[in-house]
């Protein structure tokens, strides 16, 4: 019989091998198949029920959290955001219903532990089983950003403030928000209901007017038009431009007027000081065609790759090479109207660049991913995104700037012991509507370390409004509160 | 017979089995950790439960069996370790009851080395085993007793407690198969009749046989539990093999399969079911094939390492302490851990078939071979099933599903096993004498 049990045995031998090869079929060789399969809701059901890393601000605030819950539901945890409306526009929010938006989306993977140095620096967890959630830190400061939703007040617009040697995005806030608390609601039709609302609500809330929504940047837009003339050598600070009060515009019966009806000219700098239509009109023309790839330097026509999703919208000019059919577009571009449309954030970049003798770093809102021991896994570092302009253009710049925050139309935005440089903007938007009121500074001028962008939808409503008047103010809170200035 | 090595081989079954409660230990502190980041205060008493249960059936092997194998009761140990604390994840109130039926299953492992003291004992009263084998198999069915709990009238009610019999009525047949079988495989191996090339047995040589394992299997039918079935008609055609050596039997008997196969799958709608969720399990993944789906996401969640022990989603499985344990071990130990189970088990049937090749007694070796069949073919059937192998058939993983029927049949089949093992090594100079003593 004996002849006949080891045949048994190699029998079960031959089975435990068709079982292993299956095993490894199905773990190994089959696995992702049948985790993309569209049954399988297991990664959902992972992903709600392990705790997910918090986000913090750069001044140690926590904006979203996991909150161990059993509320009945199948999931374990519950996403919080503490901050409410405040950085819903940013952090976003993780929803089992809606989806992730934000930097909840962006960096996914580190908040659930899937990065790879947060797999390599935690081996031995791999096989014990405990998880690794990573910490992601913002350069985004909670101080800046509620003073920038206090600013703003009522007003419907956006504050973008950047750390000019990081590219870091300080505050990044747009009236109006709201809270996304709501949305991760376990109770599915009370998140629904929260999502209708927001969704369906006129003043568009859920809207990030700071990323994805483009305005006429006004005479702000003149920051870039001098650099592209002065790099192109289209002009000197030193050229002069007829003093007039509007400006004939070819192939068009049209004229471009000065704001308020005044008389303007003289030198680039005096122009650009009493922010001058007609002679930025003027250079528009001037610059024709080249004004195009001169304002894509600065990013025009580009999305800026920010570290959130759904990320930024690509700012517009005039189309290339359209000067020869429509040469009064290229005069409008000039003063920042017409075909031009940008993102406050993109508006801010271009102060940047200025600020950092031509160079536009990558914006990004989170700095530093941390594992659960505080321990830093990484930094997202430095790394230029344009180069706008040369420093010998951007130091001209700079100077036409101070004059105009010391003795032109941004006389506002001054700061006791700080040489600030800005351009304010008040852009035409729709007819019997008051305008965009634009404020793009940097500060301390000397040795930037801040650059920001200012926007107030249709100047709050005050049909005077001018950015000196609306904008102007904001940007200068804004810029005391990072250089600690009282 | 010296002392030595008696003593080495319980030393090295001690140190196995207390690196089994340690596996046991530690599996049931990150199933813990899992939930709460807290070293459980019971994990102690878990530990000194498994270590006091281990020495308990130690003791009784030192005493009772002291020169049986050393493997199958550390193996056991760990798989039933092991299985504890798969249940308890999955479901602490369950676990208590695994606890507390591993108790008991030990206590019956123990008992079953003191009232079984020669395994030849039990040859002589192979009709009455054949009886109980048929009453325990028809117990189910007795109106008052029996209960249907998942479509399968397997249970038998007493009080608070749901027993399967069936688990106990497949040693019993083996047992009988084994005694019939000794005493018939002459008869059989030379066979009587002739059709074609195939030599066959005269029937009444088969006859007996033939009855008991149809009437067995019509009885499982009857109460629609297929697996069992199935593994029956194995074990009996695999019996009938290693008794004859006859390869004709086992063609017989595959091609029996076969028609028996077609046949229920022409008559029963849950095993065409069954087939059909098999060969395409995802166009089924909301209702028939749900269960089987949810088992092959959950080995894909594995991967190498698996999720780690109380971190997967093995509960989207219906059932998945018992029939589909496996799947969530696969989940949360990955294919390291199946391997590790499968490798288990292949040193536990590996060392059941060496006891039968080591034993000079017929019957031992059949008996032993039975025993060893039942773990092996209902481990292939269970795992096949849950990894899509094979259709699958609701039976349990042996020591490691939940189910105290099948815990005490297990460590009862261990018992017996160790038994023919310690009989083996006293050798047997008085079995020739012993077998004519017995004859009418």
């Amino acid at each position: 019989m004996n002849r006949a049990i080891r045949r048994v045995g190699i029998g079960v031998v031959a089975l435990v091998l068709i079982l292993v090869l299956q095993l490894t079929y199905l773990t190994i060789v089959d696995a992702n198949n049948l985790k993309r399969n569209p049954h399988n809701v297991r990664a959902l059901l992972s992903n709600a029920n392990r705790p997910r890393g918090n986000i913090v601000t750069a001044d140690g605030t926590l904006v979203a959290q996991s909150q161990k819950v059993s509320d009945g539901t199948v999931f374990k945890y519950l996403r919080e955001y503490p901050t409410k409306d405040l950085f819903a526009q940013t952090v976003g929010y993780q929803s089992f219903v809606f989806g992730s938006t934000g930097v909840e989306n962006t960096y996914n993977n580190a908040l659930l532990g899937r990065e790879n140095q947060l797999n390599l620096n935690n081996i031995p967890d791999i096989f014990s089983g405990k998880q690794t959630i990573g910490t992601v830190v913002l350069s985004m400061r909670a101080d800046a950003q509620r003073l920038a939703q206090q600013l703003l007040g009522f007003q419907r617009g956006s504050v973008v403030l950047l750390d000019v040697k990081t590219g870091g995005v300080l505050a990044m806030y747009s009236n109006p928000s709201y809270d996304p608390n709501p949305f991760v609601s376990h109770n599915n039709q009370l998140a629904q209901a929260a999502f209708t609302a927001v969704q369906s609500n006129p003043d568009h809330p859920a809207l990030p007017r700071a990323y994805r929504e483009r305005y006429p940047p006004g005479s702000s837009f003149k920051t870039v038009t001098a650099s592209v003339a002065l790099g192109d050598g289209v002009a000197t600070p030193s050229s002069t431009f007829p003093v007039r009060t509007q400006l004939q515009l070819p192939q068009s019966s049209n004229t471009l007027k000065n704001f308020g009806g005044e008389s303007c000219g003289g030198t680039l700098v005096a122009s650009f000081t009493v922010s001058c239509n007609t002679t930025f009109g003027q250079l528009g023309l001037q610059l024709g065609d080249q004004f195009v790839p001169g304002m894509a330097k600065f990013g025009i026509g580009q999305a800026p790759p920010v570290d959130i999703s759904p990320g930024a919208v690509p700012s517009v000019g005039p189309p290339a090479g359209s000067f020869a059919s429509n040469q009064p577009l290229f005069a409008f571009a000039g003063i920042g109207q017409g075909a031009v449309a940008v993102t406050p954030l993109q508006m801010a970049l271009v102060a940047e660049g200025i600020a950092n003798g031509g160079v536009i770093l990558q914006p990004h809102v989170v700095s530093e991913i941390r594992d659960n021991n505080d321990k830093l896994i990484r930094r997202i570092d430095p790394s230029p995104w344009m180069t706008a302009t040369t420093p010998q253009v951007a130091q001209a710049v700079t100077q036409m700037m101070v004059q105009v925050v010391q003795n032109g139309t941004g006389t506002a935005a001054q700061i006791n012991g700080v040489t600030v440089a800005g351009k304010t903007g008040t852009a035409q938007s729709a007819p019997n509507q008051a305008p965009h009121a634009w404020f793009v500074a940097f500060a301390p001028a000397e040795a930037p370390r801040f650059a920001v962008a200012v926007l107030v939808e249709h100047g709050g409503g005050n049909l005077e409004a001018t950015g000196g008047r609306v904008a102007a103010p904001i940007a200068a809170q804004m810029l005391k509160l990072v250089l600690g200035v009282k | 017979m010296s002392f030595s090595p008696t003593t080495s081989r319980r030393g090295a079954e001690l140190g196995l089995g207390l690196l089994a409660a340690i596996v046991a230990a530690f599996g049931y502190l990150l199933v813990q950790l899992a939930q709460k980041p807290d070293v459980p205060a019971d994990l102690w008493v878990i530990f000194a439960a498994v270590l006091g249960l281990f020495t308990l059936a130690h003791i009784a092997v030192r005493r009772l069996a002291p020169d049986a194998n050393q493997v199958l009761l550390p193996i056991a140990a760990l798989l039933n370790g092991l299985g504890f604390v798969t249940v308890a994840r999955l479901d602490s109130n369950l676990g208590r009851i695994q606890a507390a039926w591993t108790a008991v299953s030990i206590l019956a492992f123990v008992l079953t080395l003191v009232f079984v003291k020669r395994v030849r004992t039990l040859e002589r009263y192979r009709y009455t085993f054949l009886f109980l084998g048929m009453i325990a198999l028809l117990l189910p069915l007795a109106p008052g007793l029996g209960k249907t709990i998942n479509g399968a009238r397997l249970w038998v009610g007493v009080g608070p407690v749901n027993f399967q019999p069936g688990e106990a009525a497949k040693v019993f047949l083996v047992l009988f198969f084994a005694a019939y079988l000794v005493d018939k495989r002459e008869v059989l191996a030379s066979g009587g009749r002739r059709i074609g090339r195939m030599v066959l047995p005269e029937p009444r040589h088969l006859g007996p046989l033939m009855l008991a394992w149809g009437v067995s299997i019509l009885i499982m039918v009857r109460e629609t539990d297929l697996g069992q079935a199935m593994i029956l008609f194995a074990l009996c055609g695999l019996m009938l093999y290693v008794a004859t050596e006859r390869a004709a039997y086992t063609v017989v008997s595959v091609a029996l399969f076969l028609t028996a196969a077609v046949i229920a799958y022409q008559l029963f709608g849950h095993v065409q079911t069954r087939v059909q969720t098999w060969i395409d399990p995802f166009k089924y993944a909301n209702d028939k094939g749900y269960q089987l789906v949810q088992s092959l996401f959950g080995f894909a969640a594995g991967g190498f390492a698996g999720t780690g022990l109380g971190l997967g989603s093995p509960k989207q499985i219906p059932n998945v302490a018992t029939d589909f344990v496996f799947s969530a071990i696969g989940e949360e130990l990955g294919l390291l851990g199946c391997v590790a189970v499968l490798i288990a088990l292949l040193l536990l049937i590996g060392s059941g078939y060496q006891i039968a090749v080591r034993s000079e007694r017929p019957f031992s070796k059949l008996f032993a071979t039975g025993l060893t069949t039942i773990i092996g073919l209902q481990s292939f059937v269970i795992i096949g099933g849950v990894t899509r192998v094979i259709p699958l058939t609701g039976v349990t993983l042996p020591f490691i599903s939940y189910g105290g029927s099948s815990l005490l049949a297990n460590w009862v089949i261990l018992a017996l096993l160790l038994r023919i093992s310690d009989d083996n090594a006293h050798g047997t100079p008085v079995g020739g004498s012993q077998r004519t003593a017995r004859a009418p």
